[in-house]
């Protein structure tokens, strides 16, 4: 069931000037309900603007945006209620944190909710849970974060307010490999425990394989490839055309597979390769 | 947010983009000058003649320069209320309960409006849509360079306006990114009191005061990387020669205040 659809959307920035930029051109697309649909593509495909198309900071130019098949722009006054369905995690969201303390920057969302202050606190806990931001930390101010610390501090600030759909433009881009690990985790938490949806934007093809169900891939505008992870990366060759590439390790499995090692097809990530090597080979073999 | 108007440089090939832009800022304060020595109907007639004349020679789409006027339009609209209600003289037009206004007055109200027009339109032509930032602050860090004399910073002082200029659209980037993330979070700008707008402002100046502090940070950093240290012994890459064509606008410029002087002393109807 398709919660959130675009059905051929355009958006043009500056119309009419010398600086005129197509970045959405003619994109039809559908999310399904309670997946994890990533959206990949690299710089300059239209991804960002993509997502801001989502919860209605941006209208298009030409076509509609459908939040379970109704018009977001129908009312276009309600847009804040569409707002707190969709949360968005915009891109390097620590630079919004403003409030004195972590909780109370988490809270922000739910209080502009208009929630109860025992409701607001539950969730406040809840969405840090997720990130894996301990109960010490929320007393302090932001300031006093790393950055990979106030990264998940800001995404918990939407988590809090406990979107259906929850968009986060490239989550994990500047951070170290285990700090980009724990924050896909908690996001991949947060969909399962609450049966959300989840949107990730990215440009790395491992972590859009490691954690979608769906994906996406944008270029030039336009959505060039979409479907279920395994019908996406059997198109190997239209993502490389496009620049983007199946991840390594499923790289070396279809060279294994060509040399005659019998790997099963769809191996994305470097767990289920070595767990499929190990099944091969008996347990006595380390990989 | 994308649309201000405000420093937009307009590439296009056209004498005008081709000048000296010492020459350019020299022009455009003579241009200032001329507009405030037009005193009767035929001068203020010559003046918009030659903004028309500017507008064709930069070849920029009239609707592009005409946006930089909407900004100014509540000061242009007071202005010549002003004047057609408030300026005296000695034929009367209409009279009407207290209110009388003179012939002169409708005058002095239309040239007070022409004259804004021509000015917005012509130092924005001459300096923002023509010039790159980087080549005015160039000009005039050498226009004020004579200043040296009596130690002022004349090139940082260009500096500091390059900079300026340079972040003006980066701020305003940075200001709508921030205005998004918070609206996404359910902040609500466009209802409520006085106060409760105010109050919206906060989560959008604190981060946008935060950020430009770092940003400033890691700029100077980054010019102390390069080794920058001022002015002194720094050449340019790109040196500017003024040209024939330069003087030769001068002397046009120079010739057509001479003209607006002789077309005062031809007085038909009113004179300022």
């Amino acid at each position: 069931m398709a919660v959130l659809t675009l059905e051929h959307v355009s958006y043009i920035y500056g119309e009419g000037t010398p600086f005129e930029i197509r970045a959405l051109d003619d994109v039809s697309l559908s999310v399904r309900e309670g997946t994890v649909t990533g959206i990949i593509g690299h710089t300059g495909s239209g991804k960002s603007t993509m997502v801001q198309l989502f919860n209605g900071l941006e209208k298009p130019t030409a076509g509609r945006v459908l939040l379970d098949g109704k018009d977001i722009w129908a009312e276009p006054k309600k847009m804040r209620d569409i707002r707190f369905r969709v949360g968005l995690v915009m891109q390097y969201p620590e630079y919004q944190l403003f409030e004195e303390t972590i909780r109370a920057d988490i809270a922000f969302g739910p209080r502009n909710m208009g929630l109860t202050e025992e409701e607001i606190s539950r969730r406040t806990k809840e969405a840090a849970a997720f990130v894996g931001l301990e109960e010490a930390l929320l007393d302090r101010s932001p300031f006093e974060l790393s950055g990979g610390q106030k990264r998940r501090a800001a995404i918990a600030g939407i988590m809090a307010m406990r979107p259906e759909i929850l968009v986060l433009d490239e989550p994990a881009a500047g951070l170290d490999p285990r700090g980009r690990d724990a924050i896909l985790e908690g996001i991949r938490a947060y969909g399962k425990e609450t049966g959300s949806t989840v949107i990730i934007v990215s440009h790395s093809m491992e972590d859009m394989a490691a954690y979608c169900d769906d994906i996406v891939v944008m270029a030039q505008a336009k959505v060039c490839l979409s479907g279920t992870r395994d019908e996406v990366f059997a198109n190997a060759k239209r993502l490389t055309d496009v620049g983007l590439d199946v991840p390594q390790i499923t790289h070396l499995m279809m060279k294994l597979r060509a040399r005659g090692v019998a790997v099963p097809e769809g191996i994305y990530t470097v767990e289920a390769a070595s767990a499929a090597l190990r099944k091969l080979f008996g347990k006595g073999h380390t990989v | 947010m994308k649309n201000i108007a405000f420093g937009q440089y307009y590439p296009a090939h056209s004498p005008l983009h081709a000048m000296d832009a010492r020459m350019k800022v020299i022009l455009s304060v003579l241009y200032i000058v001329a507009a405030f020595l037009c005193k009767n109907v035929l001068a203020f007639g010559a003046l918009l003649v030659s903004a028309a004349v500017l507008l064709i020679l930069s070849r920029i789409p009239a609707r592009i320069v005409l946006r930089s006027l909407r900004p100014l339009f509540f000061i242009m609209l007071f202005t010549a209320v002003l004047n057609l209600f408030f300026a005296t003289g000695t034929s009367v037009l209409v009279s009407f309960w207290r209110i009388t206004i003179y012939v002169e007055g409708v005058y002095s109200a239309v040239f007070m409006l022409v004259r804004i027009i021509v000015l917005i339109f012509g130092t924005s032509i001459f300096l923002t849509y023509t010039t790159t930032p980087i080549a005015l602050t160039d000009a005039i860090e050498s226009l004020l360079s004579p200043l040296r004399l009596i130690r002022f910073p004349a090139h940082e002082f260009a500096m500091m306006m390059s900079i300026a200029l340079r972040f003006i659209p980066t701020l305003m980037e940075e200001t709508s990114k921030i205005m998004n993330a918070q609206k996404a979070r359910g902040v609500d700008f466009s209802s409520g009191g006085l106060v409760k707008r105010a109050k919206a402002l906060v989560p959008i100046l604190i981060p946008l005061i935060v950020s430009s502090v770092r940003r400033a940070d890691e700029l100077a950093m980054a010019m102390e990387c390069r080794c920058y240290r001022g002015g002194k012994g720094r050449t340019k890459m790109k040196v500017s020669h003024l040209r024939i064509g330069d003087f030769a606008a001068l002397a046009c410029m120079i010739a057509f205040g001479a003209t607006l002087l002789y077309l005062n002393h031809r007085g038909i109807g009113y004179t300022m």
